[in-house]
């Protein structure tokens, strides 16, 4: 893109510089010929120079972005430059040439090129003059600019050839008429300026005085080269109708310039409400940007108070954050800590966070001072910034002593306010889903843990059914059983949960497993190896955590079942068809030290009959909650024992789950359930 | 969610807990808070009245055990009254009753407290 832009360029450029050489070749052999064919060649080759080099002008123009006010400058600079080549002229021109009268008269080679390029300067300055003004043109937004530019173009050329052609006094009024044409669309075309109206107050006062000094060096100018001097003279020479068109751009520039001046003197004392109109509109829209951006909660506060103290023309900003009890101040803008909590402590001696509903201003008791100055901060203004319904937040800005909040100050923060309440609303609850989200893929976690801490089947004996379900929660409850394959005939077994849920009672059940399966190795008795569970548990969890288990084994050579209970649910013997709870006394791991432990807890041993069953179970089993929040319970559960005696193993835990399934449906399952069940059949 | 409230009278040097809804992981925090700031005011005479107790769970029962070593350190003691037959029974379950005081009422308790 930009080299095809710069190849249009070089072909213009290329162009006006065939036509300058060829108007270069003409006047070396024509000189100043007045004859009338000659001044049409004449005025066709410069016509045809200046179309070319405008439109080189006005590519390079497009080129580049520049401001109106560098271009504006850029005139003011090119207008000095001119105004010192046309004094010079006068100085430095007659001491080269002896008489410029005779050499216009009789011109020589050296004057020629002289001259040519005296005169190419000047159009070319004069020539950027009218493609800024152009481009000012094209900045106003109107209908049909391009045919209003382009009318007032050809009057333009029109009223400088007139001078030439129609030399005779009594066809002078052709010239003088459409030279007043051309006044009037200048005048038409530099009304309505509008594009100053985006300006900052600054910036207006800045292009007031430049275009007061320009309108003057541009009237200058025109005086300048009326007057009879060497500019004047050669230019003449060279083609009056150039000279004419040279003038009239020059006048079009004053005319522009001068209306220039007064539209921004006239937009100047409103700059100000405008700038401030213009920054509420940029600031809110910024903000509600804002608002659906991700955002961190202090990022957030710093945007908060950075826009609030630009609304509100405030010297300094900051918000007062409630935390608990505490409040603190966050993001201060333009004032330090120890400032920002004196006033602070000012404004909540007057207001308290319940009682601010709406935006307040007062005048503080004792200003405060800031930094070094001696500028005393006398006047704040309160808003509440609310989350769920609560003022959580207060936005405090504040101004010094001479100044006040207006209304629309207090309006423009108030709004701001209320869309600060949002945007904190949304960050917090984002946190929030973030947190949940966090919550979840933890939890996925824990039931993956669970998942491969527990036996993926159970172990095969002869003479002993074995069955296990095993029901995970959503928030993993901290069940854990376990089979240990003592020898050919012993057979052990433990069934536990910890107290808690998540991801820490996940890590507790994989220390337990590794605890019993290290354990049962090298210790025999059910008492002895929960004393040493309990021993190592009791070091490493904390005190608020505790392991409900049951630990036992199956001598199927000697028929007889061991166990012991430290803090867990009774095991069921069904036999006879009766329902025998056994609970033997036992504290629960890790919340006695070894002592007392040991005590406490009783070991359990029964001779084994045919057609035994033996029910182990964890309490969500029992809590097992209906839709109106009632448990499963010891009495219910043990009504599906004894109706259910006779069923095998598998049958069995079928049945129980398949009772609790119907009870607990409508309520979503609360603990981990787990079941194992023996049934002894020779 | 399950709604749990805690209130604490004074009587005399001893402070009383009413229990209220159901205690679980998500509300146990409500009731670490009384304990902390009854031991923060140096209060270490506790009676833990359960009767309007609806359920326990197992993190429940975790907070009695994280402060009853400091308390008893500092010659207190934590007891607990007016327990229902299903929040008894899972006490019961783990041993508590070997590592707890449990009485039918306040008075008892109290009394209990008086006399030693």
């Amino acid at each position: 893109m930009v080299k095809v832009s710069r190849n249009i360029v070089t072909t213009q450029l290329q162009l006006f510089l065939l036509a300058a050489f060829l108007l270069f070749i003409f006047k070396i052999i024509f000189g100043n010929s007045d004859e009338f064919f000659l001044r049409i060649l004449l005025d066709i080759l410069i016509a045809a120079s200046i179309f070319f080099l405008l439109l080189a002008l006005i590519k390079f123009e497009n080129s580049r972005t520049s401001t109106p006010l560098s271009l504006i400058l850029n005139v003011g600079i090119l207008l000095a430059i001119m105004f010192f080549i046309i004094m010079f002229s006068d100085f430095l021109l007659p001491g080269i040439f002896d008489s410029i009268n005779l050499k216009l008269e009789n011109p020589g080679l050296v004057y020629n090129i002289v001259s040519f390029i005296y005169v190419l300067v000047l159009v070319s300055i004069v020539s950027f003059f009218l493609i800024t003004l152009r481009h000012f043109f094209y900045l106003n937004q109107r209908k049909n600019v391009r045919i209003y530019f382009i009318t007032m173009l050809i009057f333009f050329i029109l009223a400088s050839l007139s001078i030439n052609f129609f030399r005779d006094e009594s066809l002078s009024f052709i010239a003088t008429t459409f030279f007043v044409v051309s006044l009037l669309l200048m005048i038409f075309n530099s009304i309505r300026i509008s594009w100053i109206a985006f300006l900052s107050k600054k910036e207006k006062i800045y292009l007031l005085l430049l275009s007061f000094v320009i309108t003057i060096l541009f009237i200058v100018n025109i005086t300048n080269s009326a007057g009879d001097n060497i500019y004047s003279q050669i230019l003449t020479a060279f083609s009056p109708s150039l000279r004419q068109f040279n003038q009239i751009i020059m006048i079009y520039g004053s005319i522009y310039f001068l209306i220039l001046f007064f539209t921004t003197l006239f937009h100047l004392p409103t700059a100000e409400a405008y700038d401030r109109k213009a920054q509420e509109v940029t600031s809110l829209q910024y903000f509600s940007k804002l608002i659906t951006e991700v955002l961190d909660f202090n990022d957030l506060a710093e945007t908060v108070t950075d826009i609030a103290q630009k609304l509100s023309g405030a010297k300094a900003s900051w918000i007062i954050w409630k935390n608990g009890t505490k409040q603190n101040s966050l993001a201060p803008k333009n004032i330090g800590f120890v400032e920002s909590d004196k006033v602070t402590k000012q404004i909540l001696e007057r207001i308290s966070f319940e009682n601010l509903t709406s935006t307040k201003t007062f005048s503080l008791k004792e200003g405060i001072s800031e930094g070094s100055s001696d500028n005393l901060l006398t006047v704040v203004s309160v808003s509440p910034i609310k989350t769920r319904g609560e003022t959580q937040g207060i936005l405090v800005a504040t101004k010094g002593s001479g100044q006040v909040f207006t209304q629309d100050d207090l309006n423009a923060i108030e709004t701001f306010s209320d869309y600060a309440s949002v945007a904190i609303e949304n960050s917090r609850l984002l946190e929030e889903s973030i947190e949940k989200e966090r919550l979840e893929k933890e939890l996925d976690v824990a039931r993956e843990i669970q998942r491969k801490i527990l036996p993926s089947k159970v172990p095969e004996y002869p003479d002993l059914q074995i069955a296990s379900v095993f029901i995970p929660a959503f928030e993993v409850g901290g069940d854990y059983y376990d089979f240990f394959k003592l020898s050919e005939t012993k057979l052990g077994f433990v069934i536990a949960d910890v107290s808690g849920k998540g991801i820490s009672a996940a890590f507790i059940m994989a220390e337990i497993k590794g605890i019993f399966e290290s354990l049962v190795k090298t210790i025999g008795g059910p008492k002895e190896i929960l004393i040493k569970a309990n021993d190592i548990l009791k070091e490493t969890l904390d005190s608020k955590t505790f392991v409900s288990a049951a630990y036992g084994y199956f001598d199927l050579g000697k028929k007889k079942l061991v166990f012991s209970r430290a803090g867990h649910c009774p095991l069921f013997l069904l036999r006879d068809g009766n329902t025998n709870q056994i609970k033997p006394s036992g504290l629960g791991l890790g919340l006695s030290d070894g002592e007392y432990f040991e005590q406490t807890l009783e070991e359990y041993s029964v001779d084994l009959n045919d057609n035994d069953t033996i029910v182990l179970y964890t309490d969500g089993v029992t809590e097992a909650k209906n839709e109106q929040l009632e448990d499963f319970g010891d009495k219910q559960f043990l009504q599906v024992l004894q109706s259910n005696i006779n069923l095998n193993a598998d049958e069995l835990s079928n049945k129980i789950i398949n009772e609790i399934t119907v009870f607990s449906s409508g309520h979503e399952q609360y603990d981990d359930i787990t079941l194992v069940i023996f049934k002894w059949q020779q | 969610m399950a709604e749990f409230s805690t209130s604490v009278q004074e009587r005399g040097d001893i402070s009383i807990i009413n229990l209220k809804g159901f205690l679980d992981a998500h509300t146990a925090p409500t009731l670490e808070n009384n304990f902390t700031q009854l031991i923060n005011s140096s209060k270490y005479k506790i009676v833990v009245n359960f009767e309007d107790l609806a359920y326990i769970s197992s993190a429940g029962l975790g907070v009695f055990m994280a402060y009853i070593e400091n308390i008893r350190d500092n010659k207190g003691d934590i007891k607990l009254t007016n327990m229902s037959d299903k929040v008894f029974n899972i006490f019961d379950l783990l041993g508590f009753p070997l590592l707890y005081e449990i009485y039918k009422n306040e008075e008892e308790a109290i009394k209990k407290f008086s006399g030693s």
